[in-house]
C-alpha cells in the first residue's frame, strides 16, 4: 500500500553485502579465467523493449484471416513479412534479425505470459523483472541468479533519464550503470599531479563506509566506493574500440556497442542489460511500431555479427521481452491498448532455431487477450539452467519446465 | 522501524524543545525539503525567527517579488511556445525555481509533474507543457480535487494520455487507467480493468480546438457506464468525482507527499497517515495537507533527518544556491538529464522512482562532475558559474579552518564526522606544498585552494542525503 513497494525496493538496496563487484575487484589475470576454454563463459544480454510491445505486430500470423479483421489499419501486408514459415513472420523492420535465421541463431518464443495478467505497465514490469507475483518485490530474476555466480560479471547499459531496473537488484554487489566508459570517471581540477592524487584520496576516503550500520549513508558510500574503483579498473581499457561489423547510430546500438566492447575487454563481463522505451503505442502506433522494431533489429543484429566475427557467437544469448503484448483489436485511435501474450525473440548461435511454442489464438481470448501458452518463467528456467548455470529452482522459487530454446 | 512513531504525536505542530531544539540542522532540514536550497543569509534569518515564522513565510511567498519574475519571463515564455522549444522550456522552469520567491510552490509543481508526469517527448508542444506547468503552480498549494479535474481536460494530458484520440464507440483506454492507477487510487485499489474500461468511455468527445480543450457531443459514448459500483451516463468529471470518492485515494496522495517532504526510510502504515489523510479527504485542501506536514513534529524528528536521497535538481539547485550564483540553465538542464532528472522530460507516466534508484555508478559520476564544473573554473558551460572563493571573502572566512567549517555550515550543517572534517583540513594543508603553476599568483593559489575543498565537500556522501 501507498509506495510500500518502492520503500522495499530501496530498502534490500541498502542490504548490500559487500561493495565491489567481485570481477572488477579481481586482478586482471584472474579475470581471464573466465576466457579459458572449458570455463563456463556464457553471455546473456537482455533488451527490455519498454511499454508493452505489440506481438502480433512483431511475429505475424499471416494466413489467419482474423489477423486483418483485428487490425483494419495496422495491418502488415503479407508480401512485406518476414515469413519464418508458412504461417508466421516477422514486422518487416526486423528484417536483419529475421535474416540471422539463415545462421541458425533465431528462436521465436511464441505466446509467452503469466496467469491472471496485470494490465498495468509498473506491474506486469515489476512481475517480469522480479519473475514473481508476490505483492512485495524487491528482487529481480537477475539480481538473484548473481548470488548464485557472482563472479560473473554483470552492467546495466543504461540510456539517460533511466535508473537500475529491478531484475538486477538483490545482486551480492550492486550492478553498476554505465552510460560510456568516458563518462564513467571522476573529474578533477587540480593544479598538478600531486594535487589531484590528494584530492583523489579525500574523495575515495570519504567513500569508505566506517559503519555497519545499514543505513542511506552507509548505501551512499557502497554505491560510490564501489563506483570509484569499477571506474579506475573500465579507464585501464582503450578508448578506442573498432566494431568488426558496424552498428546503427541509435542509443541503443551504441548501448550494445559498449557491451561488446567490455566483452572484448576480457573483464569477465557476462550479463548486461539495456532496454528502449517507446512502445506503449495506444495511438498512431503505424510508423512509431516500424520505427522501435527497427531500432531494436538493427543493434541486436549489429552486436550479433560483431560478436560472432569475434569467434563469440556461440557465447552470447540475447533475449528481447516487454511487460505484456497489446489488445489484439485495435482502438479507435489507430493503436492498441494495453494486452497479455506476446512473443519472445532469442539470438544467439546456441539457440534452437526456428519457432518454440504456437501462436495464440485469434479468436480465443481472455477478456479481449491473447492467452498465454508459455509461461516467462519457463523461458527463464532454461536460461537460468542451461545457459548461466544456476539452478532455476533457487532463483525462481519452484521448479518450472524449461523451454527447449537450445540447440539439442 | 516505525513501531515507535505515535500517529498522534507525529502531525502536531514542531515545538522548540531543550530535547529538539530549533537549530542550524532543523533550519537547513526544513529549507531542503520546503525550497530549493537556502544561501547563508537564509539560514542566519531562519534561525533567529524561529521555524513558525520561517513556514509562515515559505506558505506566504513574496508575491510582489513573483509577479515581477513573472512579468519578467512572459516573453521568453510565449517565445518558448511559438517555436515550440522543450530544450527552453525546461531551462525556463529551473531558472524558475532557483530565483522564485516563492520556492514551495516551485517546489511542490515539481512534485505534482512527478505525479502528472507528462513528457514532451510525446505531447510534443512546449507551449502546452507550460500550460500544464501553470495549471499545477496555480493549484500546488491549493486544491485536490480542482487540479485533478483541471487535469483531466488539461491539453499536454489530453495528447499524452490519448484523450484526444478517444472516440465514441472506440475508446482509448490511456488515460482512464493512469487515472486510477497513478493520479488518485493507486495501483490495484478497488478498481479491475472492467472499471478502466467502461470508464475510458466516459473520457470520450474531447478534442483540442485552437489550443485548449474541446468537448465534441457527438464523439462522447452517452450510454451508461458502470465504474466501481456505480451506474449512470458519466461523464469524464463524474469519474474523476467516483475516484476521489473512494477510501483509498486521500492515503494514495499523502502517502506520496509523504516521501516527498518527510522520508524515503519511513515505513508510511496507514495508521500513521490516518489523521492527515482523513482530514485530508473532507475538501482535498492539499494547501492544508503541505502545512501540516511540514509543521509537524514528525517532519523536524530524527526519523525524517536526512532519510531522503536528494533529486538530482536539488542537488544541483542546492549548490548553486548556497553559492549565491548566477548560472546559465540552458547548460544545466542538459546536465540534469545525464543525472537522471529531464523536467519536462519525465521517464514515463509513472514519473521518477526516485529515493535509491537516483543513485548508480553512472549518476553518481555525473553528480560528483557537475560539482565540480559548478565551482572550478575549468568548465565554461555554465556562464558566470559559482565563486567559492569570493563567498568566503565575502563572509570574511581566511583561514583553512575557518574556511572548511564555513562550507561544511552551509551545505551540511555540520554534519560530518570529525575524521571527514580533518581530511579536508589536511586537504588544505597539503595543498599549500604542491607544485602550483608558475604563473599563478598568490590570490590564484589560495582561489584555487577554497574552491577544490568546496569540490570535495560536495563530493562528500553525506551530501547525496536529503
Amino acid at each position: 500500500m501507498f509506495n510500500r513497494r518502492d520503500f522495499l525496493k530501496s530498502s534490500s538496496l541498502v542490504a548490500l553485502g559487500s561493495s565491489v563487484p567481485l570481477f572488477l575487484s579481481r586482478t586482471a589475470a584472474l579475470a581471464a579465467e573466465a576466457g579459458k576454454p572449458g570455463a563456463k563463459d556464457t553471455i546473456l544480454v537482455v533488451v527490455q523493449l519498454t511499454g508493452g510491445n505489440d506481438g502480433l505486430n512483431t511475429v505475424i500470423p499471416f494466413k489467419d484471416p482474423e489477423y486483418a479483421k483485428l487490425r483494419p489499419t495496422l495491418k502488415i501486408p503479407t508480401p512485406q513479412i518476414k515469413k519464418i514459415n508458412d504461417d508466421i513472420g516477422l514486422h518487416p523492420s526486423l528484417d536483419g534479425v529475421a535474416s540471422l535465421l539463415e545462421d541458425q541463431a533465431l528462436c521465436v518464443v511464441q505466446g509467452v505470459g503469466y496467469p491472471n495478467p496485470n494490465q498495468s505497465h509498473f506491474r506486469s514490469m515489476d512481475i517480469w523483472q522480479a519473475a514473481s507475483m508476490a505483492e512485495e518485490l524487491n528482487e529481480g530474476w537477475i539480481g538473484r541468479a548473481l548470488k548464485q555466480v557472482p563472479a560473473a560479471g554483470a552492467f546495466h547499459m543504461a540510456g539517460s533519464n533511466e535508473s537500475a531496473p529491478l531484475a538486477l537488484t538483490g545482486a551480492p554487489a550492486r550492478v553498476p550503470s554505465i552510460a560510456s566508459i568516458e563518462d564513467f570517471q571522476l573529474h578533477f581540477a587540480a593544479a598538478s599531479g600531486a594535487d589531484k592524487k590528494q584530492q583523489r584520496a579525500v574523495i575515495e576516503g570519504a567513500a569508505k563506509s566506517d559503519t555497519s550500520k545499514p543505513g542511506l549513508l552507509d548505501f551512499v558510500q557502497r554505491t560510490a566506493s564501489n563506483t570509484y574503483a569499477s571506474s579506475q579498473r573500465l579507464q585501464e581499457l582503450g578508448k578506442n574500440y573498432q566494431p568488426k561489423s558496424p552498428y546503427p547510430q541509435t542509443p541503443l546500438a551504441n548501448r550494445l556497442k559498449l557491451a561488446a566492447q567490455l566483452i572484448d575487454a576480457g573483464l569477465g563481463a557476462r550479463i548486461f542489460y539495456v532496454s528502449i522505451d517507446g512502445f506503449d503505442t495506444h495511438a498512431n502506433q503505424l510508423s512509431a511500431h516500424a520505427n522501435l522494431l527497427s531500432q531494436v533489429s538493427g543493434a541486436m543484429t549489429a552486436f550479433y555479427k560483431d560478436l560472432a566475427a569475434r569467434g563469440h557467437k556461440d557465447r552470447i544469448l540475447m533475449l528481447t521481452f516487454s511487460e505484456f503484448g497489446r489488445r489484439p483489436y485495435e482502438n479507435g485511435s489507430k493503436g492498441t491498448d494495453h494486452g497479455a501474450a506476446a512473443p519472445m525473440l532469442l539470438v544467439g548461435g546456441k539457440v534452437k532455431a526456428g519457432v518454440v511454442g504456437k501462436h495464440p489464438s485469434l479468436t480465443d481470448h481472455q477478456q479481449g487477450n491473447l492467452k498465454f501458452s508459455i509461461d516467462f518463467r519457463e523461458v527463464y528456467a532454461a536460461i537460468l539452467d542451461g545457459w548461466l548455470g544456476v539452478n532455476s529452482k533457487d532463483v525462481l522459487g519452484a521448479a518450472y519446465k524449461a523451454q527447449p530454446i537450445f540447440k539439442a | 522501524m516505525n513501531a515507535t512513531i505515535d500517529p498522534r504525536w507525529a502531525w502536531l505542530p514542531y515545538k522548540p524543545s531543550p530535547d529538539a531544539p530549533w537549530d542550524l540542522r532543523k533550519v537547513g532540514h526544513l529549507f531542503r525539503r520546503a525550497t530549493f536550497g537556502a544561501d547563508y543569509q537564509d539560514l542566519q534569518i531562519a534561525l533567529e525567527v524561529g521555524p513558525e515564522k520561517t513556514i509562515d513565510r515559505l506558505l506566504e511567498g513574496d508575491a510582489g517579488g513573483q509577479q515581477k519574475l513573472d512579468a519578467e519571463m512572459k516573453p521568453l515564455a510565449d517565445s518558448i511556445a511559438r517555436g515550440n522549444n522543450g530544450a527552453q522550456a525546461r531551462a525556463w522552469w529551473l531558472y524558475r525555481m532557483l530565483y522564485s520567491p516563492q520556492p514551495l510552490r516551485e517546489k511542490l509543481t515539481l512534485f505534482w509533474h512527478n505525479h502528472f508526469a507528462t513528457s514532451n517527448a510525446k505531447v510534443n508542444n512546449a507551449g502546452f507543457m507550460l500550460g500544464q506547468y501553470a495549471l499545477m503552480r496555480r493549484h500546488a498549494l491549493g486544491n485536490f480535487r480542482e487540479l485533478l479535474q483541471e487535469m483531466s481536460q488539461d491539453p499536454a494530458m489530453l495528447v499524452w494520455l490519448d484523450t484526444t484520440q478517444s472516440k465514441k464507440g472506440k475508446p482509448n483506454e490511456n488515460y482512464a487507467r493512469e487515472l486510477m492507477e497513478l493520479f488518485s487510487l493507486g495501483r490495484d485499489h478497488h478498481y479491475t480493468e472492467k472499471d478502466i474500461r467502461e470508464a475510458a468511455r466516459a473520457f470520450t468527445g474531447w478534442e483540442i480546438k485552437d489550443g485548449h480543450a474541446f468537448f465534441n457531443a457527438k464523439e462522447h459514448d452517452e450510454t451508461d457506464k458502470t465504474v466501481i459500483g456505480k451506474k449512470g451516463n458519466f461523464a469524464g468529471a463524474d469519474i474523476v468525482n467516483i475516484c476521489l470518492a473512494q477510501k483509498n485515494t486521500p492515503y494514495f496522495i499523502a502517502g506520496k507527499l509523504f516521501r516527498f517532504l518527510i522520508s524515503e526510510t519511513v515505513s508510511v502504515t496507514p495508521e500513521l497517515l490516518e489523521p492527515v489523510a482523513e482530514q485530508f479527504r473532507k475538501d482535498y485542501d492539499f494547501g492544508g495537507l503541505v502545512q501540516t506536514m511540514l509543521r509537524s513534529n514528525l517532519f523536524f524528528s530524527p526519523e525524517a533527518y536526512r532519510t531522503r536521497i536528494k533529486p538530482p535538481v536539488d542537488f544541483a539547485l542546492g549548490i548553486v544556491r548556497a553559492l549565491e550564483g548566477r548560472i546559465g540553465t540552458i547548460a544545466l538542464a542538459q546536465a540534469l538529464e545525464d543525472l537522471g532528472q529531464n523536467v519536462f522530460f519525465p521517464p514515463s507516466v509513472k514519473g521518477w522512482d526516485g529515493g535509491q534508484t537516483w543513485l548508480n555508478g553512472q549518476t553518481l559520476l555525473f553528480r560528483q562532475n557537475l560539482a565540480l564544473a559548478l565551482t572550478s573554473t575549468e568548465d565554461g558551460r555554465f556562464g558566470r558559474r559559482t565563486d567559492p572563493a569570493a563567498l568566503v571573502k565575502k563572509y570574511g572566512k581566511t583561514n583553512d579552518g575557518e574556511v572548511v567549517d564555513f562550507f561544511l555550515k552551509l551545505f551540511l550543517q555540520g554534519d560530518v564526522s570529525t575524521d571527514t572534517r580533518s581530511r579536508l583540513v589536511q586537504y588544505m594543508d597539503e595543498s599549500r606544498r604542491v607544485s602550483m603553476p608558475v604563473f599563478w599568483a598568490e590570490e590564484d593559489v589560495t582561489n584555487h585552494r577554497t574552491r577544490a575543498v568546496c569540490h570535495l565537500i560536495l563530493t562528500l556522501p553525506e551530501f547525496q542525503l536529503d
